[in-house]
């Protein structure tokens, strides 16, 4: 087992970590945290809610799905033929959740107690599909009721209108949810052509965190795999349609209950999909150094217009970049969205002319490291964030040595790249006229 | 292994709890000022935090302060206003990395505390008030959040079904008062007020990190030396004990996709109760978890929500029951969660409930050990009751807590008020 086995240490942190790797494919990360009571385990697959084109390697088929397929494959492996998952963690104590992004799915548990049977749980449930019709037909009606949830929701609301205006055909501009009608073709049959594909261990990772021995958990989590007769899956192909660089368009409206008008700027990174790996979390850190330097509470801008009554604390910019899209939102809920876009819009025109001072760049740094620290208190934070960084072929350890490297100028280039007025949508949800 | 805290009295009366761990990577400190939750006080209240995280003496606006926050390495200051029972808790809470991933020796600690120290106990005073453009300011920010609790339809109807079940108790004032209280504030009286409360209310600082207890002893003498009366007041506990006379229903159109439905219930039973481990119990078996009654047969027998839960206003003693629901649905989802309820106070519940709720509880205790906020607020908890348990004891009240504790629990349990937010017809 040693051969397949590194140890990753960050300095920084005083950490260490262990990687394992298993036959067919397999990687675990066990970070022993002494003291902690809480142990907590999320297994991920590389499969969200944008994966909806794919074949394997050697087949010829491509495989379409309807949206909303990685979501609604979540909620089902919660149910086998023992019944329900819930209650075998609950005998044991275990606090089970998942998850389903735009690029994966994640199932975890904490625990205080049991941690090993708490595991295996884990590990089988994951890895013993059961769909039926009637269970299906079941789910249509709870997941009905969580899209009639977040169609209320003017935060979500407004984030989906963004993705909308921002891109023309990639899947990322879809509810992770999908549909009412989307989710009701879903059927049996193509769950389980989902789950051979993407749930192959090959295609997933592992985090275990606690105050824990690693090499015992590799054992029992090579030996709960070893059972189970994998064989080698092909590479998976996954497609995505041609995005042009153009936004899709320039503003979109809803009108929603809400107290005052919420308002977002986005901005379609044009490059984004060139890069991956330890690039992608620096282009990460580069533009989350200049959304702070251009927006945040530190900075005149943020305080005139709080002051200017624009904007409540709530107001914010931030970036995320994926392996094939990556996009700037910047807003929040004002009484005055034209003026608010307005002032945006200037602010980085202006900074564009003005430069970013070397002060600025400093105090920034610092604040991102230290904001990186904290967040290690959080084992969910940092067992759910190594995993986002392992799909996208870097480590989350990476942070304190890429802002140590990245350089002022390297900021400034990235403004003219990334903020580019051409590329940017509003969405915006009001008020409908006649009611508060 | 669980956290040891110290007990200490500055000189002038703040009580400082502080607890050494070098499990957590941060410094982190909580200030809380204590005050009764009142119809008259709860906008003077929710406005002077807001107020205070304005600027001080030392940082006489939000940029310079920020600024300073920002070469401490990103540290986080940040006020709120606790609603806990008939408690109305200020809270000033600070956390930055902690020096030693840092290469800083020491210096956040006492740099940290300097600026909280000075926030809270050395405000921006001219003329015997505070900043007029501050406190019109903040007022206009905290009028546009209780508007703003419009925009979580499920939030909005748990608090809208709690200020008619409590109208007329303190407990019915919603955290951040009333719009119209605004008005009558001005930056003289709230001076006025801030100098009356931090003379004579109790005030408690939480320090939790790998630290020494003699530095952060003297440190916090020197940051927190603002004078005030030793002896702190007394404040008036929580009524817990009201009776349902009739049940009240009500109902609120508006437009929406999904209905929200919230059963407001009293348990005549508060956190210092020793009937309190039992009614954890219960509201854990019939809707705290997801192994729970009402998650298993609302949701995954009979689909019809995405989220419902039962949860404990503790302080209080009430039970909110919540669900996200199809309106033609309610009459359904209403029969069943009364039929769960039936079964707690008949006794039907199996072992495998029992036992499984009692070890998600005992599983969320000690998961709190590990979070210093969290820390903080189970030990505020004591201070608001006036019952303090420790996580031992709790775990060991809610192990002993058997299927008779929970009926007799059952019986106290009356329905009050029923909240319906449903969509508006005609669609949209």
């Amino acid at each position: 087992m040693k051969e397949n086995y590194r140890l990753i240490e960050s300095k920084e942190l005083d950490e260490t970590l262990h990687q394992y790797s298993f036959y067919p494919g397999l990687n675990l990360y066990v970070l022993p945290r002494q003291g902690y009571q809480k142990k907590y385990a999320v297994y991920s697959t590389r499969f969200g809610s944008i994966d909806n084109r794919f074949r394997v390697e050697p087949e010829n088929e491509i495989t379409e799905l309807p949206d909303g397929v990685a979501h609604f494959l979540e909620h089902k492996l919660f149910e086998d033929e023992r019944g329900n998952v819930f209650d075998r963690f609950a005998a044991l104590g275990a606090s089970p959740n998942a998850f389903t992004s735009f690029t994966q799915t994640s199932y975890l548990f904490s625990c205080t107690s049991n941690f090993e049977q708490s595991l295996n749980h884990l590990l089988d449930f994951v890895q013993e599909p059961y769909f039926t019709e009637q269970t299906v037909q079941k789910e249509q009606g709870i997941i009905g009721q969580e899209i009639q949830m977040y169609q209320d929701h003017p935060h979500w609301r407004v984030f989906f209108n963004l993705l909308e205006g921002l891109y023309q055909q990639h899947p990322v501009r879809n509810d992770i949810a999908g549909t009412a009608e989307s989710i009701a073709q879903i059927t049996p049959d193509l769950l389980y052509r989902c789950y051979k594909t993407f749930y192959h261990p090959s295609n997933m990772a592992l985090f275990v965190i606690g105050d824990l021995n690693p090499d015992q958990v590799a054992r029992q989590v090579e030996d709960n795999i070893a059972g189970r007769n994998y064989q080698a899956l092909g590479e998976i192909v996954r497609f995505f349609p041609e995005e042009p660089a153009e936004i899709n368009r320039k503003c979109s409206e809803q009108e929603l209950v809400v107290s005052e008008p919420i308002m977002f700027l986005g901005f379609k990174d044009p490059v984004v999909d060139k890069l991956q790996g330890r690039d992608l979390m620096r282009r990460e850190i580069l533009m989350e150094l200049i959304l702070d330097i251009i927006f945040g509470s530190s900075e005149q801008f943020y305080n005139d217009l709080y002051r200017d009554n624009l904007i409540d604390e709530n107001f914010g910019a931030e970036y995320t970049a994926e392996i094939n899209y990556g996009y700037t939102m910047i807003g929040g809920e004002t009484r005055d969205p034209e003026k608010l876009c307005e002032r945006i819009m200037n602010e980085i025109s202006e900074i564009r002319n003005t430069g970013i001072r070397a002060e600025q760049y400093e105090r920034h740094r610092r604040k991102i490291l230290g904001g990186y620290i904290r967040r290690f208190n959080s084992l969910e934070f940092i067992a759910n964030n190594f995993l986002a960084y392992h799909f996208r072929g870097t480590e989350l350890f990476e942070l304190p040595s890429i802002l140590h490297e990245i350089k002022l100028e390297d900021a400034v280039n990235l403004l003219e790249e990334n903020l580019n007025p051409a590329l940017h949508t509003v969405s915006l949800i009001k008020p409908p006229e006649e009611e508060v | 292994m669980q956290a040891i805290y110290t007990e200490h009295y500055l000189p002038n009366g703040i009580r400082l709890l502080f607890i050494p761990t070098d499990k957590f990577k941060t410094i982190s400190m909580g200030f809380f000022l204590h005050q009764e939750l009142r119809g008259d006080l709860a906008a003077l209240n929710s406005l002077l935090p807001a107020v205070l995280e304005q600027g001080c003496r030392l940082y006489p606006d939000k940029l310079t302060l920020q600024r300073k926050l920002d070469n401490l390495y990103g540290a986080d200051l940040g006020s709120d206003i606790i609603k806990s029972g008939e408690r109305h808790v200020q809270a000033f809470m600070f956390e930055s990395a902690h020096d030693k991933y840092l290469g800083e020796n020491g210096q956040l600690l006492n740099e940290g505390m300097s600026v909280l120290g000075s926030v809270v106990g050395d405000p921006l005073i001219s003329e015997d008030r505070f900043r007029e453009d501050y406190v019109k300011q903040e007022k206009l920010q905290l009028i546009k959040d209780i508007k703003a609790l419009l925009n979580d339809k499920a939030t909005y109807a748990y608090e809208r079904c709690i200020s008619l079940m409590c109208s007329e108790e303190r407990f019915g004032t919603y955290k951040l008062g009333w719009m119209e209280d605004y008005d009558r504030i001005d930056a003289e009286g709230l001076y006025r007020y801030y100098q009356d409360v931090f003379f004579n209310n109790p005030l408690d600082l939480y320090v939790i990190g790998d630290l020494e207890e003699n530095q952060v002893l003297e440190t916090a003498g020197r940051a927190f030396n603002f004078s005030r009366n030793s002896a702190s007041k007394t404040l008036s506990l929580t009524e817990v004990s009201r009776s349902v006379e009739q049940v009240r229903y009500h109902e609120e159109e508006m437009s929406v996709n999904q209905a929200k439905m919230v059963l407001g219930f009293r348990t005549h039973t508060a956190y210092q109760d020793d009937q309190y481990c039992p009614l954890l119990v219960y509201s854990g078996i019939l809707g705290a978890f997801p192994h729970s009654k009402l998650f298993m047969k609302v949701r995954e027998e009979a689909g019809l929500a995405y989220y419902v839960f039962s949860r404990l206003e503790k302080h209080k003693g009430l039970m909110i029951i919540a669900a996200g629901i199809d309106y033609a649905d309610q009459q359904k989802a209403q029969e069943i969660i009364g039929c769960q309820m039936e079964d707690m106070a008949a006794g039907r519940i199996s072992d495998t409930e029992l036992d499984n709720t009692r070890h998600g509880l005992i599983n969320r205790i000690r998961s709190q050990q590990d979070s210093p906020g969290q820390l903080i607020n189970s030990h505020l908890d004591g201070a608001i009751s006036g019952r303090t348990y420790s996580a031992g004891e709790l775990i060991k009240r809610i192990e002993a807590v058997d299927r008779k504790d929970i009926q007799a629990v059952a019986e106290k349990i009356e329905l009050d008020t029923v909240y319906l937010l449903k969509p508006r017809k005609g669609g949209k």
